[in-house]
């Protein structure tokens, strides 16, 4: 009797599964859905974004054919950020891509605990215990790791070496991340190693951007480096309108800056980190669990020169610097 | 071809046989073929296996000292690029040139993520890094770090692989110059970067290679994860073991599971210097595929082959059972009497010779048949060894009507005719029995020709038709008083059953007409002339133990048999008295 009942629910099953795949012909079927969570605008992210796209179909995925992707923008308000990941575990995703930072992340991550999440261009993930360790995250988190902030001093070491006349450095510094202090801290002992007095300008939105070059000239600091932060990338455009305006040789985190007319950007390859997230989302949708995903350290850090930058700041590029440089813009 | 044996023989014609002959020879035919067929596809399997496998072991072996190569390849052209760094004596001048070395160094060689030169003295004057600070003449004495000190003493040095923080595999580097003076590069490699060159290496479809450290550690394969995943302890024991099985198994391929789960075959290959192995595998599965597919063709053909075999050995068992059937059930009839059958086979082999000689057989069976019912007729009147010489000589010569000299006996009871009327019939035929038995078996012994007999007398010829080979008349008196002799010895036993029989003897000798008459189916042997007339009214005229005998065959006695004359009778039909003769009676036994 037991047999029989199973074999009749087996049969209701199966015609639940007939009546259904009309509905699957018709393109209505579950598409997985990627939920795309930012920290950062649209606008400055849509190169990141076409190069997850194009990675992201090396692995099977094609955006509108066979995966959709929504997409959730906080346009630097990282308050907005818990909202905008409710709202995707709402829609109950398939997998969520934290982008820009490690806020999105920790908001996806509080958001849920089953739907996986990936990560990219964050600084240290073992901070703040985002994932158990690189080797074996063990969670429903892995992605792609980026130097940031660790590779601040060293940014700093390089536009001393580049303009070793100024003996005041300044940097440009987000009060509103979480480890403000401790990137304060370190650019400081990097400071005094260097034998540079430092200045720190703290900017969280455009007008104290705009205050902060301001103070800069004020205290006669003859560099600037821009720390690492996501909401610098997307007011990347202004930062280097306002050095050029200023007339101050800049350092940066990413090539996107130089190829704005910065002058010089020290950092692993944004793009590695977006194209390596794309291919860890497609991974997942085939089944792979993050928690057996270790996370992905950079390898290749670039050093990009802009001369005609350099040119127009007045600056003649040491041989130690060009030695270095794996792009020069000219 | 007793006539009893036929419903028999008709029977086992009818009834399947135990064992059919059509099933004994397509089962020879088909094993005779099928058997060797497997065994050849059974041994060219065997062998076929064992073929594909040395290649296998032997192409693998090939890939796994290809990617061996490249691996020592990939560590050569870093420690190339380092030597660079290691040709110059250090002095206090040429230090910024120097700098200039390394920073060129780590853009040219992405593994190295930095770079330590120490002078001669083993003091660090320069570190650049990738992610740290740059140092320029810490002076920190590296005489004793072991990078420093083993590259001096081998010019070349490798450190054992370390995981930067717990995932990726870091190894250091030492190379020093060909003087001291020059000092020693001490680099930091990324061995992540060697994916680049394990993920170039394919085996097969699928099949690829990964490499191991001595303590089994995954140093590379392609699926990068695996080596990001960090230390494993099971991983690392796992790796050891394929280590120490592709190391028992002397250069041949082993098979073992992979991270995957599945099955692969691996060939191993070390690395010297770096104290690392390179494993090449491929999937199982994969690997044996065009041997799968040579099997089931095996396979395929030897069933079509079975398939065909099995067809060509029902024709050939219906080629030998069916004349073979048509022989059975020919036999059978002719078995059951039918000597007209033929059996029709014209296969051109033995047994188309068999089925002419059963046809033969039959005919001369039916001639046999002929010849022994010929016999059973003649011995109704002639002693069996008469009736053959007889047959054998031809009726025609033999039974044809002749004159010829013969000796006619004529017997019977006395007295017969009063005892039959009052015995009970199974007493008549009893003593008639015995008398019978008696008689029949003197006559038989003195080959003498019993023409006829009704009731209780019987005559016998003798001379005719087959000669004698001593005096018929002699014989016929002998053979006369053996039968007075067996009469009386019975008739004494009849008299204690109260039956008074008594018993004479007639016998006479001249020219007869001898021959066979009656009718179709039913003929006699008979004597026609006077002297069977004589003999027959002698032993009317003879008293009980009386053998008359008349004066020819008693002149043909001459002396031989003891002859008495016993006067003349006056017999009817003659009108002469005729002279008698007695044959002596031999003293009762």
């Amino acid at each position: 009797m037991r047999n029989a009942s199973i074999g009749r629910r087996r049969f209701v099953t199966l015609l639940g599964a007939a009546a259904a795949w009309p509905l699957a012909v018709r393109g209505e079927s579950p598409r997985p859905v990627i939920g795309f969570l930012s920290s950062a605008s649209q606008a400055t992210f849509e190169r990141f974004v076409a190069e997850y796209r194009a990675s992201l179909a090396e692995t099977g995925f094609g955006e509108g054919k066979n995966v959709a992707i929504e997409f959730r923008w906080a346009d630097g308000h990282y308050d907005r950020l818990p909202a905008l990941a409710a709202e995707l575990v709402r829609l109950k995703v398939d997998v969520i891509l934290a982008s820009g930072g490690a806020p999105p992340a920790f908001a996806a991550k509080a958001a849920t605990s089953t739907i996986p999440i990936v990560f990219t261009a964050i600084s240290d993930p073992l901070e703040g215990g985002l994932v158990a360790s690189l080797n074996r995250p063990g969670g429903n988190l892995t992605g792609i790791t980026i130097l940031t902030a660790e590779l601040d001093p060293k940014r700093l070491e390089l536009l001393s070496a580049l303009v070793p006349a100024a003996k005041v450095v300044a940097v440009l510094a987000n009060p509103n991340r979480s480890d403000a202090e401790k990137q304060s801290a370190d650019v400081q002992a990097a400071a005094a190693a260097l034998g540079r007095e430092l200045v720190i300008l703290r900017a969280g939105n455009e007008s104290e951007i705009h205050a902060a070059f301001a103070k800069l000239r004020e205290r006669g600091a003859g560099a600037l480096a821009v720390l690492a932060d996501p909401y610098f990338t997307s007011r990347r455009e202004q930062i280097v309108a306002l050095a050029a305006r200023y007339h101050v040789p800049a350092m940066y985190q990413w090539r996107e800056f130089v190829v704005a007319g910065g002058l010089m950007s020290y950092g692993p390859s944004i793009l590695d980190a977006y194209r390596q997230a794309g291919i860890y989302t497609g991974r997942i949708l085939k089944g792979e669990k993050p928690a057996d995903l270790p996370v992905l350290q950079p390898t290749k850090f670039e050093l990009v020169l802009n001369l005609k930058t350099a040119n127009a700041l007045g600056l003649s590029v040491t041989e130690p610097i060009l030695a270095r440089a794996d792009e020069v813009i000219e | 071809m007793n006539p009893r044996d036929a419903p028999s023989a008709a029977e086992t014609a009818t009834a399947r046989p135990r064992r059919p002959l059509f099933r004994k020879y397509f089962i020879a035919l088909f094993a005779a073929v099928v058997i060797p067929l497997l065994i050849s596809g059974a041994s060219e399997a065997w062998f076929g296996y064992h073929d594909y496998r040395a290649m296998l072991d032997e192409r693998l072996r090939v890939e796994a000292n290809a990617a061996a190569s490249r691996i020592r390849e990939f560590l050569a052209g870093i420690k190339e690029q380092m030597d660079w760094t290691v040709q110059l004596p250090w002095t206090e001048a040429n230090t910024e040139r120097r700098r200039l070395d390394a920073l060129r160094l780590l853009r040219q060689v992405p593994a190295i993520v930095d770079i330590t030169l120490v002078d001669g003295a083993g003091v660090e004057r320069l570190k650049i890094s990738r992610l740290g600070r740059d140092v320029i003449g810490s002076g920190i004495d590296r005489a004793a770090d072991p990078a420093v000190s083993g590259a001096r003493a081998t010019r070349l040095w490798y450190g054992p692989v370390t995981l930067n923080r717990g995932s990726e595999p870091y190894m250091t580097m030492g190379v020093a110059g060909n003087r001291v003076a020059v000092g020693v590069s001490v680099a930091q490699i990324n061995l992540k970067l060697i994916w680049d060159v394990i993920s170039a290496i394919k085996v097969g479809e699928s099949g690829g290679a990964f490499v191991a450290d001595r303590d089994g550690k995954l140093v590379a394969h392609p699926n990068i994860s695996l080596v990001l995943q960090g230390a494993d302890e099971k991983m690392a024991a796992r790796l050891k073991a394929l280590q120490a099985a592709a190391t028992a198994a002397r250069g041949a391929a082993v098979t073992t599971e992979d991270f995957e789960k599945r099955t692969i075959l691996v060939a191993m290959a070390p690395v010297a210097g770096v104290n690392w192995t390179v494993f090449a595998s491929q999937p199982l599965s994969e690997a044996f595929a065009p041997l799968r597919a040579a099997l089931w063709r095996t396979v395929y053909l030897l069933l079509a082959g079975a398939a065909f075999t099995a067809l060509l050995a029902l024709i050939l068992a219906r080629r030998m059972t069916v004349p073979i059937r048509k022989l059975e059930q020919g036999v059978t009839r002719i078995g059951a009497g039918q000597f007209g059958h033929k059996i029709e086979i014209s296969t051109g082999d033995e047994l188309e010779r068999l089925a002419g000689s059963v046809n033969r057989m039959a005919g001369e069976l039916a001639l046999s048949q002929e010849r022994s019912d010929r016999i059973a007729r003649l011995k109704r009147f002639l002693s069996p060894q008469v009736a053959e010489i007889v047959e054998k000589a031809g009726q025609s010569d033999l039974l044809s009507a002749q004159r010829a000299e013969v000796v006619v006996v004529f017997c019977d009871l006395r007295g017969f005719t009063a005892f039959s009327a009052k015995a009970t019939p199974e007493e008549v035929m009893r003593v008639l029995g015995e008398y019978y038995e008696a008689l029949g078996a003197i006559i038989m012994r003195y080959e003498a020709t019993l023409t006829h007999f009704s009731g209780d007398g019987m005559m016998v010829l003798l001379n005719a038709p087959v000669p004698c080979p001593d005096d018929p008349a002699q014989r016929a008196m002998r053979m006369a008083a053996d039968m007075r002799a067996a009469v009386r010895s019975l008739a004494s036993g009849w008299r204690i059953a109260g039956h008074a029989l008594g018993f004479g003897i007639g016998l006479a000798k001249g020219t007869a007409t001898v021959g066979r008459i009656g009718y179709e189916g039913r003929h006699d042997y008979t004597a026609i002339g006077s002297v069977a007339n004589l003999a027959s009214r002698l032993c009317g005229a003879a008293a009980d133990g009386q053998i008359l005998v008349d004066a020819n065959a008693a002149a043909a006695a001459s002396g031989q048999t003891p002859i008495a004359a016993a006067g003349t009778r006056q017999l009817r039909g003659y009108a002469e008295p005729v002279a008698v003769f007695e044959v002596a009676s031999a003293p009762p036994a």
